[in-house]
């Protein structure tokens, strides 16, 4: 391997956190949320009063998603009022046609092999922000509003109930909000098998240490041993 | 009987002492669920108000609605009938029929106009002018936007007339319409279930007599006394179902227990109704407490949530029928074959460009 040539400090402690704070807590709700649709676990022995196990799952899951939705609330804030280059979301503008242009054709024909040459972005590159929008930004929002609108039938007419009943009528029922809280769940196993295949891929093929950069916060550029 | 009688001259004309009447409208005001502060506000509607005409008409639907009514026991469905209300016309109760019967809706209509009670059974066929329901020799559709016009407010009895239930149920060969979808200027509460509970039906009744408004409605158009809470928040199972104490099978020593059903496509936890606290049959059971599964048949859309016998519905995916966890587990059965066959030509590349590299 050919010698170090620069150090860039991309992803600051306040990113680093949420993503980990974010992969751990979308584990936690992926895991509990199947449980809870589909409980597997015997059945305790004894009396029904002293046992917590399903209530349990559901405690977890519940406060999980406090966990993960004040993450999303902390991540947003930071992204506006920030002044970090790399997380403010300041290169994604899918509105623009220009944005569609160049670049992103270019890192799509990178996946699709119809170029030699890999782009190389110090933060997210185009296809990634767009992955990131839909699944993360998108996928969480909708995840937060349909999962806080089943935590607000618990109890009718409490805070919760008039912050987000509303989106239960969306759905027409409220089984209709629980299957849709269901589907949508699955796009995080997919998303994250599609993001460490990325990833990984990435760190081989571009040598830019992208994997430990979200531990270490540094992305390494590498000198080519061609080059050399 | 003189059809502008108050309550409290219907007791009084049979021989009933005030002491029986006040009784009554305590008993009533409880069932409503009322401050005992509003007691008063019962009892001097039920000796000044004459009682409420109401037209009740029939759609296309089961009589389900009717043969809960006619089983209430609080109160019990004759006093409602013959004293509370005025039910002036309803093709399954009257004693009249045809065009007599038709005459006494066309004058009621005239005479009430913009005061009296519209409650309908069923719901509306829209396909082909309505031609699927015909009463009286026109469409339902018709009569029924007629009987709306001068009504004060229109009562939807059961999932029909609330949200459709199994006549709109997919693919709805008739174009059946809630009613909500054909009346859209008049207040409508909606009274779901297949059928709705009778106590539930007549408290419905009473609220409206009582206060001359409709009772307090939730988001989706229903009395939040009645359908605030899900079957599964009083739900007497409760305690197995936080346990983790499930029925897996109808066979199985856990039925006989009585353990929850949650695994067997209960629907409690998404279902608004009040079976869990009333119960039917002046209270003798409900379908969990007689151990089968709740079908949530107050919600809308229940029959294309099927089958009923299980947790995730199954959905027309690519036209076979399937689950969401099938579906998604494909999905991500797809993303890890896709990332290893992208590896794959990945690596393939790579050793292509490097052989040219050497050369």
């Amino acid at each position: 391997m050919g010698r170090l040539i620069e150090e860039i400090y991309v992803w600051r402690l306040p990113v680093r956190l949420y993503h980990w704070i974010n992969a751990f807590s979308i584990v936690a709700l992926v895991v509990t949320g199947l449980y809870i649709a589909s409980p597997v676990i015997n059945p305790p022995l004894g009396e029904a009063v002293w046992q917590h196990n399903f209530v349990m799952w559901r405690y977890v899951h519940y406060c999980v998603a406090f966990v993960f939705t004040g993450n999303f609330l902390y991540r947003m804030y930071y992204a506006l009022l920030s002044d970090d280059r790399y997380a403010k979301f300041g290169g994604f503008r899918p509105w623009s046609p220009a944005w569609w242009g160049k670049p992103f054709r270019e890192q799509v024909e990178s996946y699709l092999f119809l170029r030699q040459d890999e782009p190389n972005y110090v933060g997210h590159n185009p296809v990634a922000a767009l992955a990131h929008f839909i699944f993360i930004f998108c996928g969480s929002t909708f995840m937060i509003l349909t999962g806080m609108a089943m935590y607000a039938e618990n109890r009718p007419g409490s805070f919760m109930d008039a912050a987000f009943g509303w989106v239960l009528p969306l759905f027409g029922s409220s089984y209709n909000l629980h299957y849709a809280h269901h589907i949508a769940a699955w796009i995080f196993p997919f998303y994250v098998i599609v993001h460490l295949y990325a990833v990984f891929r990435h760190d081989i093929v571009d040598r830019t240490s992208v994997t430990s950069s979200i531990i270490t916060g540094y992305k390494h550029k590498v000198e080519d041993e061609a080059a050399a | 009987m003189p059809t502008k009688q108050t309550f409290a001259e219907v007791f009084q004309s049979r021989g009933l002492s005030r002491r029986d009447f006040l009784k009554f409208c305590s008993l009533t005001s409880v069932s409503l669920g009322l401050a005992p502060s509003l007691v008063p506000k019962v009892v001097h509607a039920m000796e000044t108000k004459p009682r409420t005409p109401v037209i009740w008409l029939h759609g296309l639907e089961c009589t389900c609605c009717t043969e809960s009514f006619i089983r209430s026991s609080h109160p019990i469905v004759g006093d409602m009938v013959m004293n509370m209300i005025s039910l002036d016309y309803d093709d399954t109760l009257s004693a009249a029929a045809g065009h007599q019967l038709e005459e006494v809706r066309k004058k009621i209509m005239k005479e009430y106009n913009g005061q009296y009670i519209l409650a309908v059974e069923g719901n509306v066929p829209t396909k082909d002018d309505g031609v699927y329901c015909m009463v009286g020799g026109d469409s339902f559709l018709n009569v029924l936007k007629e009987t709306a016009a001068g009504a004060a407010a229109v009562i939807a009895w059961g999932a029909c007339a609330s949200f459709g239930c199994v006549q709109n149920a997919d693919p709805n060969p008739t174009g059946a319409q809630p009613i909500d979808k054909i009346i859209k200027d008049k207040p409508i509460v909606k009274v779901p279930g297949c059928p709705p509970i009778a106590e539930v039906m007549t408290g419905v009744i009473t609220h409206v007599h009582t206060f001359g408004k409709l009772p307090e409605l939730d988001r989706m158009g229903r009395p939040k006394a009645f359908y605030s809470t899900r079957i599964h928040d009083k739900c007497y199972r409760r305690a197995f179902y936080d346990a983790g104490m499930f029925v897996r099978g109808f066979d199985e020593e856990s039925t006989r227990k009585g353990w929850c059903l949650y695994k067997m496509g209960c629907k409690g936890p998404t279902t608004y109704n009040s079976c869990s606290k009333i119960q039917w049959n002046e209270g003798t059971s409900f379908p969990i407490g007689s151990g089968h599964p709740c079908i949530g048949c107050s919600e809308p859309g229940f029959w294309d949530k099927g089958p009923f016998y299980t947790r995730l519905a199954d959905v027309s995916f690519l036209g076979t029928d399937t689950t969401a966890d099938k579906i998604g587990m494909v999905a991500v059965g797809a993303a890890a074959a896709g990332a290893a066959a992208h590896a794959a030509v990945t690596a393939v590349k790579k050793k292509q460009h490097d052989k040219e590299q050497e050369q």
